[in-house]
């Protein structure tokens, strides 16, 4: 029996249901809990998954969201069939910085290095492109409205936002259970023995990239349209990308809900610090006091909390291997 | 502003009688108020422009204080103001989340919030949300060219800033009886100093100044250069007549050093707005050198005594400090805000619209004439000043009614003083 899809069932359900009990400031954490897990999820991907750790993925983000954000301004597309073009832009460049890593085998440090570089070469780029709207970044015009992708109250933006998560749970559990799956992990284990076996690691590796970089691209099209600003620094910056990699890493890389409860719980703890605790005269406690719980986190669940929530759930879910 | 006594509210006061003597400052929420009308500021107090934005925060602060301390907002029977505190962290969706946050506790209007892409996620916010919106500084234009209703600036914009560089000069010029046809731009490759530097180049080029010009030298280095010579020297080449810096802390000293170093004749230095050329730290280190640099930027009016009194207050606030551009917009924000409440005689976001688009407000501590919004929601007469080191102190020179003292151009030769 696979319980695990009943108690699923049961959470979005809450979820769905959650905006009839809370007011508009909630679901906008919701919204950005939603967003930073769905950016978490397709990092994981790539990293959590394959292997190659990427320390650039602000830049698919950034050309997602530019390229969508273009084509609505200037040809007046709308960002709905826009997102798929960007997402497919961020997919060639990933797999170019894909291509020079993987063909040419650059492994560990080597590969971070390598995204780094890409994501701050296409910062640059973007910052003295005219069109990308120069060094002031682009304004864009509010136009309530489902076309536009623009809309008012931050309900739409939360039933959306938990649509691209439910999206990105269902794409990564897929590929989990699927052939692609396991060679990824096997590839994440141990590439010369994947490779000793008939795994293509390059091929592979590619596939995770591609992925990877075309659903981060989509995320960037949402964040364009909920902040109405792009600038370089705040899509295409490293600590966007540290951002991005946060979640999964608390929440527990390489499984399909890491993202999600890395989330749920970091993004609350640092609106929590910086509500509670802030002060005239004691600027930036709550940055301190958000940095210790991270250490704590760190501390306390090396492996990620989702590994200590899967045994808590043991009893629960029987000896189902579903998660 | 409906006050309910909720679970928060009830915390807080029993929290407060608890601690009454302890803290200084409760006393306050203790006694009994008629009401209390919240105002909303998102400042980047952490991150990159903590300084900055504790700069911001404590304006926007000692605007609420005095207001308080003369008796609130009488037309609504003597409302105390309460200042709610956002950070941005210099992010713009943190600076929106902050927004969001303190609507939801009642902010009847948000002041804040210094960058420019902020303020474009929050008006976008506060348009949506029906919230007056009153930017204290941010200056790109195209925030109050969308259209929005709730969004209003009591910042000048990068163009005015363009319009007044250009108009000072040629007032310098034409005054002095000087010749100056050769510029040469020089701008830190950050996000300001392009904006800056480009802006200048543009408007040399475009022509706007009334008498012949050509820029003959456009250099651009990167923020935390530690070298300029090869610069310097390819300046020195171009035999301009004057210099128009956009530099950072760390490189306008190095910039000078170097001019001095390397003997560069020219009439003078005069920056479009630049931080780095004007800075106590600026003076202290470099002495003479540091004297007759112009500078265009917003700042205070040193002849207002609404300037001179918050200067004093402030510096008792915070020994050390003093009211400089930062603090004294925030602090014209929220006093802004407080005279439309004054006027509006309600909180509601349609009365307040209505008083403020008829604001008149000129106890301006600020250069600049009194503050009155254009249709667009700019402040009409936001402006910047002229700024000159004499004798190691920052005078304002132009515009003349703002003068505290006389501009010397052309200066004397950095080596020959």
């Amino acid at each position: 029996m696979k319980r695990i899809y009943f108690l699923l069932g049961f959470l979005l359900l809450i979820l769905l249901l959650l905006p009839v009990f809370v007011s508009d400031y909630i679901l906008g954490v919701f919204v950005l809990i939603f967003f930073y897990a769905y950016l978490g999820q397709c990092w994981n991907v790539l990293t959590g998954y394959a292997g190659p750790i990427s320390l650039g993925h602000s830049l698919y983000v950034g050309i997602g969201a530019y390229i969508s954000t273009k084509l609505a301004m200037d040809f007046g597309l709308s960002p709905w069939i826009g997102m798929w073009i960007g997402a497919l832009g961020a997919t060639l460049i990933g797999l170019a910085v894909g291509f020079l890593g993987f063909r040419f085998g650059l492994k560990g440090i080597y590969f971070v290095l390598l995204t780094i570089a890409f994501a701050e070469i296409g910062r640059l780029i973007a910052l003295h492109l005219k069109p990308l709207g120069h060094m002031m970044g682009l304004f864009i015009d509010f136009k309530p409205g489902w076309v536009n992708f623009h809309f008012k109250g931050n309900l739409p933006y939360y039933y959306i936002g938990l649509g691209y998560v439910v999206f990105s749970l269902i794409v990564v559990r897929a590929i989990e259970a699927s052939k692609w799956g396991r060679y990824f992990v096997a590839l994440r284990e141990d590439e010369d023995a994947a490779e000793s076996i008939g795994i293509n690691a390059f091929k592979y590796k590619m596939i995770a990239i591609g992925i990877s970089s075309f659903l981060a691209a989509l995320g960037g099209t949402f964040y364009a349209n909920y902040i109405f600003y792009l600038h370089p620094t705040s899509v295409m910056s490293m600590w966007v990308s540290i951002e991005i990699i946060m979640r999964p890493i608390i929440g527990g890389l390489g499984t399909p809900f890491g993202p999600l409860i890395g989330s749920l719980l970091l993004t609350p703890l640092s609106e929590i610090a910086r509500s509670y605790f802030t002060k005239a005269g004691l600027e930036g406690i709550h940055v301190v006091i958000y940095g210790f719980l991270l250490v704590a986190a760190v501390l306390f669940f090396p492996g990620g909390i989702f590994s200590y929530i899967k045994k808590i759930l043991k009893p629960l879910l029987g000896s189902s291997k579903e998660i | 502003m409906k006050k309910k006594m909720n679970r928060r509210t009830f915390l807080k006061y029993s929290a407060a009688v608890g601690a009454t003597t302890a803290i200084s400052g409760f006393p306050t929420i203790i006694r009994s108020q008629p009401k209390e009308i919240l105002i909303g500021s998102v400042q980047p107090v952490t991150g990159p422009l903590a300084d900055i934005g504790i700069a911001c925060r404590r304006g926007n602060q000692m605007a609420v204080d005095e207001i308080n301390a003369k008796g609130g907002i009488k037309s609504i029977g003597g409302a105390k103001l309460k200042l709610l505190l956002g950070d941005s962290e210099a992010k713009e969706e943190v600076g929106r989340m902050e927004a969001e946050r303190l609507i939801k506790d009642g902010a009847v209007c948000i002041v804040g919030p210094f960058m420019s892409g902020i303020a474009m996620a929050i008006a976008t916010l506060c348009e949506a949300r029906g919230i007056p919106f009153v930017i204290d500084i941010a200056a790109a234009d195209v925030i109050t060219q969308k259209g929005y209703k709730y969004t209003f600036r009591c910042f000048p914009t990068v163009s005015t800033f363009m319009k007044n560089m250009g108009e000072y000069i040629s007032q310098i010029v034409k005054e002095k009886k000087v010749s100056v046809k050769k510029i040469a731009v020089t701008n830190t490759g950050d996000l300001f100093g392009r904006v800056q530097g480009k802006g200048w180049v543009d408007y040399v080029k475009a022509k706007k100044l009334p008498f012949d010009v050509e820029v003959v030298e456009h250099i651009e280095y990167p923020v935390g250069v530690a070298d300029l010579s090869a610069e310097v020297a390819k300046i020195k080449a171009a035999k301009p007549d004057l210099l128009c810096p956009v530099t950072r802390p760390g490189d306008a000293k190095i910039l000078v050093r170097e001019l001095f170093k390397q003997r560069v004749e020219i009439l003078g230095i005069a920056s479009p707005g630049a931080p780095g050329l004007y800075e106590p730290e600026f003076i202290r280190d470099m002495g003479k050198l540091a004297d007759f640099v112009l500078n265009n930027v917003p700042w205070v009016n040193p002849r207002s005594p609404k300037f001179k009194e918050i200067n004093e207050r402030f510096s008792k606030l915070y020994p050390g400090k003093y009211v400089d551009t930062n603090s004294g917009y925030a602090y014209l924000g929220v006093m802004v805000i407080a005279d439309t409440l004054e006027r509006a005689k309600s909180t509601k976001p349609e009365d307040f619209l209505e008083a403020l688009r008829k604001t008149d407000y000129k106890e301006n501590p600020m250069v600049g004439g009194p503050v009155q919004f254009a249709a667009n929601g700019d402040n009409l007469n936001a402006t910047s000043a002229m700024i000159q080191i004499l004798k190691g102190e920052i005078k304002v020179v132009l515009p003349k009614d703002a003068a505290e003292a006389d501009y010397i151009f052309p200066t004397p030769q950095l080596w020959e003083r």
